[in-house]
Order: C-alpha cells, then structure tokens, then sequence
C-alpha cells in the first residue's frame, strides 16, 4: 500500500463502463482449432501448388478464422502469405476484381498483418503490389473497414 | 519514381487517407482534458483503432497508429550502412529540434522508426487534410533523396581532405 | 455528376474555427453556431448575409452542440462539463440558466425533444442526462440514463412522441432508450408504439451492436425506422422487426451526419466534404447521387474499370509542392483548382425547409467555419 495515491480507484468500481481490449473482441459462440483448419490450410496448399491462384485467394479470404487463438492464427497466416506470394504480378489486378467486397476486407487484413511481420516484410514488393491493386479497383472502402473492425486475422 | 516506390507511397497516402477521419474527442478519463488519445497511456481501448503497417522491406516501414482525435505516423528510413545510419539521426534531429515549426512533427520518434509525426483533430480542422497527406508523403519521396545526396556530399569531402592531408607526404 | 451551381444554395463562412454544431430557429429568421467556447447566434434572411446579435460567452471550453426549441430557447453544451439554457428576452438578449447535469466529463450533444419541454444531453461521462425544468425550484434538473453505456455518446435523436430516445457512442451501439419523465409525458403517446409495451425511464428498448464509432443516428418517427452512419464508413437503416440495411459510402470516407429526406431517401456527408444521397429501392438502400461533387475522380467503383486511377498521374503527391514553388517564385496562386463549398469535413447536417414531410432545403455547417445551404 505504499503508492496508495497512485491506485487506479476507477478501476475497482465494476460500473465504470471501461473497456479493455477483450471486451472489444466480439462474442464467439465457437473457437476454431487447429486441427479443425487444417483442412482448408491442406487445400489452400494444394490449390497454390496447381498454380489456381483465383481460387486459392477466394478461399484464403473466405471465412478466415476469426476466433482461433494466436498460433492457429499464425498458421493460417503463413499459408495464406504463401500463397499470395506466389501470384505473379500481372495476374493480381484480375483476382483482386473477383473477390467480393467482404473477401477484400479479409485481404486487406492479411495485407497489413503480412507487412507487420518480418516474414512478409521480406516480400513486401509483393503484398504493395497487391495493396495496390486493391486500392485501384475499391478505394479506400477496404482500409476504413479495416481501421475500425475488431475481427483480427 | 522508381517503380516500387509508387506502391510503397500510394498504400501509405491511402492509409493516410482513412485514418485521418478525426473528431474533437474530450478525455474519458481525466475531466476537462483533450489529449491525443493515440499518445496517453489508455484505459479505453475502444478509442484506438487497428495500427497499420505498411513495409516495401525490412529497411523501409510505416506505421500508422490511430485513434478517434489523432494519428502517429512513424517512418522508418533506410539506412544500408553506418554513414546512412548517423545522416539519418543527424537529420531527423535537426527536424525535431525545430519541431514547433512542423506543426504535425512529434519530437522524439518511437522505438524501431527515425521519425514521428503526430496528427490530431486540432491539424485537421486548420489544415487540408489532403494536403497533410501531400506533405508526408512528399516527405518520404525527399529523405531518401535528401540523405543519399548529404551521403555523397560527405564522401566527396572526405575524399578531398584525404587528399589534401595525404598529399604533404608526397615528394 | 450535378452541376454545383445548382445543389449549393448559399455559402456563408461565418467564423475562422470549426462550427461543430448549428441550428436555425423555427422560422428559420434566427441561426446559432458554436465558436470554440462561445455560441454566436445570427439574425438570418432576406439573402443578405448572417448578421451577428448575440453571443453566448458563459462555457469556458469548447462548446460542442447547441439546439433551439420550438419555443425559441437556446440550449448549449460543452466541454466544461455544463450545459445553459438561454432565454430569450425581449431587448433581444438573452438570459443564461445553469442546468444541473451532475455529470464529471464533457457534454458532447444535445437534443430537444420535440415538444420543447425537456431534452437530452450525451456525455462522456457514460451518461446520457434528460432534463426538464422544476417549476419550484426555478432550475433545470436532470435524471441520468447510464446503463448500459460504456464510452462517450455522441449523437442523440428523439422520436416524435417524445419519449424514445435514439444514441449512439465510441462503444460502437446504437440504443434507444425510454425518456419517459413523469408528468411531462404521457403514456398515451406511446399506445400503439411497435417498440415496445411499456417504457419506463432509462430501460432500454432496443440496441444494435455496430462495432465502431457512431457518428450521427436520426429517427424517422412516421415510418418507425432508425439510420446510423458509423466510423467504418456505412450508413445503416434500422427498424423495430430486426430488419437492417447497411450500405458503403461510396467514397469509403465515413460520414458525420445524416438526415431523412423523405421516407426513401436519406442524405450524408462527412469525411468527404459533400453530401451523398441514397435512397430506398427494391433492394434495399442504395447510393443515389453527389451533391455538389468535384475533383478529378468521379465514382472508385466507376474507375475501377480502367484501373488508371493513380498509374497516370504524374502530379502523384507533388501537387502541394508545386503550389507553394509557384507562389514562392512567381508570386501567383495557380490556376484555382474546383473546389467544392465545404473545404472540410461536414460535421452536420439539418433540414432548412421542408413541405409534406419532404426536405427541400439543407443546411450544414463544417470544420472549415462555413455554413452551406443546399437544395435537394
């Protein structure tokens, strides 16, 4: 009790009507494991290696596992990064026009998380170029849904 | 401009543009204040919204934090090799050393970046929000630019003095 | 695109610092602003510009909503945590009164209900404090709405018949909440209400869960239905049998206000300086038009197309540069670019005339001091 003049009493009261970042994370009524994505991870790999490069986008920005914890999280994202790494250049301006605006949503996600992190960072021409694209065929729509969803991939 | 810097630039001018959406927002926490939300360490955590990072590689980042009454943008310049590494540092602290007359130049940048600017509602309302886009964007088109040639400055020089002094010990 | 001359009515840059909040009087002969810690009211018409009366000093800080009742009362509120109401007197002053909003953080909208006699103030207090006035004790007294608030409200919105009261906040809900005051209302204006059987103060009706900041929420109380416009960019249209339509901005940039047209069309702006137009169609709630819109790019979804939005563009982030190198060398602005009336963000927006439950005529006021006028 020596820093008493420091203690946070707001804190304490239960009706403070804080919030903390758990509080923003929206209600789940069922988390994903890892095991219950590796299917769609194996078929993501399958389709980036057949070289469908449209349809390994659709299902990589398709319902992506919102409620999966940190390290499922990871997972998927590798295999989302490798496969959008592997589009070549010309071929990301066609996909990026297939992708309903709800998928562009989920792709700008993967986009910032992959330039947060040094592995996507290495292949940052690439994930701009998607950016790019992105931004040429929906604006800034994306990026504003971006800012303020709390669904994090 | 080189062709990867127009993607590099055209991400961060669009991030830029959605995250400048500000509002005058008066503190949850403490009466009667108006602080940059992005920069008080915060109880709310639904006044800060997704930070964006935008990198072309490991040497050249931005990052983009944003809040409901402002915005930190922190720049990352590439530095190849040592000499880089102080130009760098010397030229960004003398920016921040006139920071009042930047308006928007925060005068310390946070850890891992060279340089910070902090944008709030206040700058937004006086200012054309599209052109404090313009300008920290024309920013990072001139440090690069701005650096190498000190760089090659500095190396001409140094070339010179070399001379110079090693020449007395020519016959 | 619609040619500008035409939506823009009147342009009137009144002060040289954001207008957060305006309103005109009932006849529309009296207009209020806010200005930094004052509120300056107008005398207003006959096409010649605004010309100031009165201004209301008493806030010390910012002052970030102001609204005039039916029966001509000024009420303001602000950062100082308070809110006045203003008399008008005859010598055309007017005579401030304390309200007792007990709340302990800024004051950030404020609202009549529609019959004059109370009204609503949101805070960031979490609390939302509806006031009337106490004939014994000559005050203005308030009653506190705060469950379940957990952030900073920011827009309110009474129905018509007074009771139901429509907020929106940074904790990213929509909620409409009974404002039922004892003795003021009366159970017979809520009878065949959809929302509801009984509505005791404070209870909340309805809420919808948006996720990111509300800007601005409107009632249309004759067809029973609510829009929000939010931080990420949508507008939404809400009714009380769980039936919601959310559609984009079409710029993506989010709005600050909206109001009702008329039953199908709703009217925005924000972010973009201009107000947008959607209306109700057979698939619901769609983008309709720009009012006022200029620049070099006409729709995103148009140019998307072509793809050459910023590719060809050689002006590519030195458009500032060049300006101020020509004012700098030759001592010349260059050629003036278009501009549409609000150079900043529209902050809000309100009905200036209206016939047979149309809205004609808009006003608006933005961040760059200006209030515009606009015909629908």
């Amino acid at each position: 009790m020596e820093d008493w003049r420091r203690i946070d009493i707001d804190s304490f009261d239960p009706n403070s009507g804080r919030l903390t970042n758990d509080d923003l994370i929206p209600p789940y009524a069922h988390h994903v494991t890892l095991q219950e994505l590796q299917p769609k991870i194996a078929q993501l790999r399958s389709l980036a290696t057949s070289g469908d490069m449209s349809s390994a986008t659709k299902l990589a920005t398709e319902d992506p596992p919102y409620s999966a914890d940190a390290n499922t999280k990871a997972v998927y994202f590798q295999a989302v990064l490798e496969a959008l790494t592997q589009v070549r250049q010309a071929d990301i301006a066609t996909i990026v026009k297939q992708l309903s605006p709800q998928q562009q949503d989920v792709l700008v996600k993967y986009l910032y998380k992959g330039m947060s992190l040094p592995e996507g960072q290495r292949q940052g021409g690439i994930l701009l170029a998607w950016f790019e694209k992105l931004t040429q065929s929906s604006g800034v729509n994306p990026i504003v849904h971006f800012l303020s969803d709390r669904r994090t991939v | 401009m080189s062709q990867s810097l127009r993607p590099y630039l055209t991400a961060v001018r669009y991030s830029l543009e959605a995250a400048l959406t500000l509002s005058n927002f008066s503190s949850l926490e403490v009466e009667r204040h108006n602080r940059p939300e992005v920069e008080v360490p915060n109880t709310s955590a639904e006044l800060l919204l997704q930070p964006m990072h935008i990198s072309r590689n490991e040497n050249e980042q931005v990052l983009i934090e944003s809040s409901v009454n402002s915005v930190r943008v922190s720049i990352k310049v590439k530095q190849a090799d040592e000499i880089e590494q102080i130009l760098v540092h010397k030229f960004t602290r003398f920016l921040e050393q006139r920071a009042e007359s930047f308006y928007i130049l925060r005068r310390t940048p946070i850890s891992g970046y060279s340089i910070s600017f902090l944008i709030t509602n206040k700058h937004t309302e006086s200012m054309k929000t599209g052109k404090l886009v313009d300008f920290i964007i024309e920013f990072m088109e001139d440090v690069d630019k701005e650096i190498s040639e000190i760089k090659l400055f500095l190396n001409a020089r140094a070339r010179f003095v070399a001379e110079a002094y090693l020449g007395e010990f020519v016959y | 695109m619609l040619d500008t001359s035409k939506s823009v009515l009147s342009v009137f840059k009144l002060v040289k610092a954001p207008i957060y909040s305006h309103c005109f009087s009932i006849d529309r002969s009296l207009l209020a602003i806010t200005c930094n810690t004052d509120c300056l009211v107008y005398r207003f018409g006959g096409g010649k510009s605004p010309q100031l009366i009165a201004t209301l000093p008493d806030h010390d800080k910012t002052v970030t909503a102001v609204d005039i009742s039916i029966h001509g009362r000024i009420v303001t509120c602000s950062q100082d945590r308070n809110a006045y109401v203003w008399e008008p007197l005859s010598d055309g002053s007017y005579k401030p009164t304390l309200v007792l909003l007990r709340i302990n953080r800024a004051a950030t909208s404020v609202s009549w209900a529609p019959n004059g006699y109370k009204f609503a103030v949101g805070s960031s207090a979490r609390i939302i404090a509806v006031c009337y006035y106490e004939q014994e004790n000559n005050w203005w007294v308030s009653k506190h709405i705060k469950k379940p608030i957990k952030s900073s409200v920011n827009c309110l919105s009474w129905h018509s018949n007074g009771i139901l009261l429509a907020s929106g906040g940074t904790d990213g809900y929509v909620r409409v909440f009974s404002g039922f005051i004892k003795g003021l209302d009366t159970k017979e204006a809520v009878s065949n209400s959809p929302w509801g059987e009984k509505f005791p103060f404070g209870a909340v009706v309805k809420e919808w869960y948006n996720g990111s900041f509300i800007h601005d929420v409107e009632w249309r109380s004759n067809i029973e239905k609510l829009a929000y416009v939010a931080h990420d960019g949508t507008l939404t249209v809400a009714d009380s049998v769980e039936q919601i339509y959310s559609v984009n901005a079409p710029e993506g940039l989010p709005f600050k206000s909206l109001i009702w047209i008329n039953d199908h069309e709703i009217l925005c702006a924000g972010y973009s300086c201009h107000p947008v137009m959607f209306t109700e169609g057979s698939n619901g709630w769609q983008f309709s038009k720009n009012l006022d819109k200029v620049g070099k790019q006409s729709l995103p979804q148009s140019t998307s197309e072509d793809g050459t939005d910023d590719e060809e563009n050689p002006t590519f982030g030195m458009s500032a540069l060049r300006k101020f190198k020509q004012l700098d060398l030759k001592g010349r602005v260059t050629a003036a670019e278009q501009e549409s009336a609000h150079e900043n963000a529209i902050v809000e927006l309100r009905p200036f005339e209206e016939s047979n439950g149309q809205v004609t005529q808009v006003s608006s006021c933005g961040l760059d001091g200006e209030i515009v006028i606009y015909a629908v």
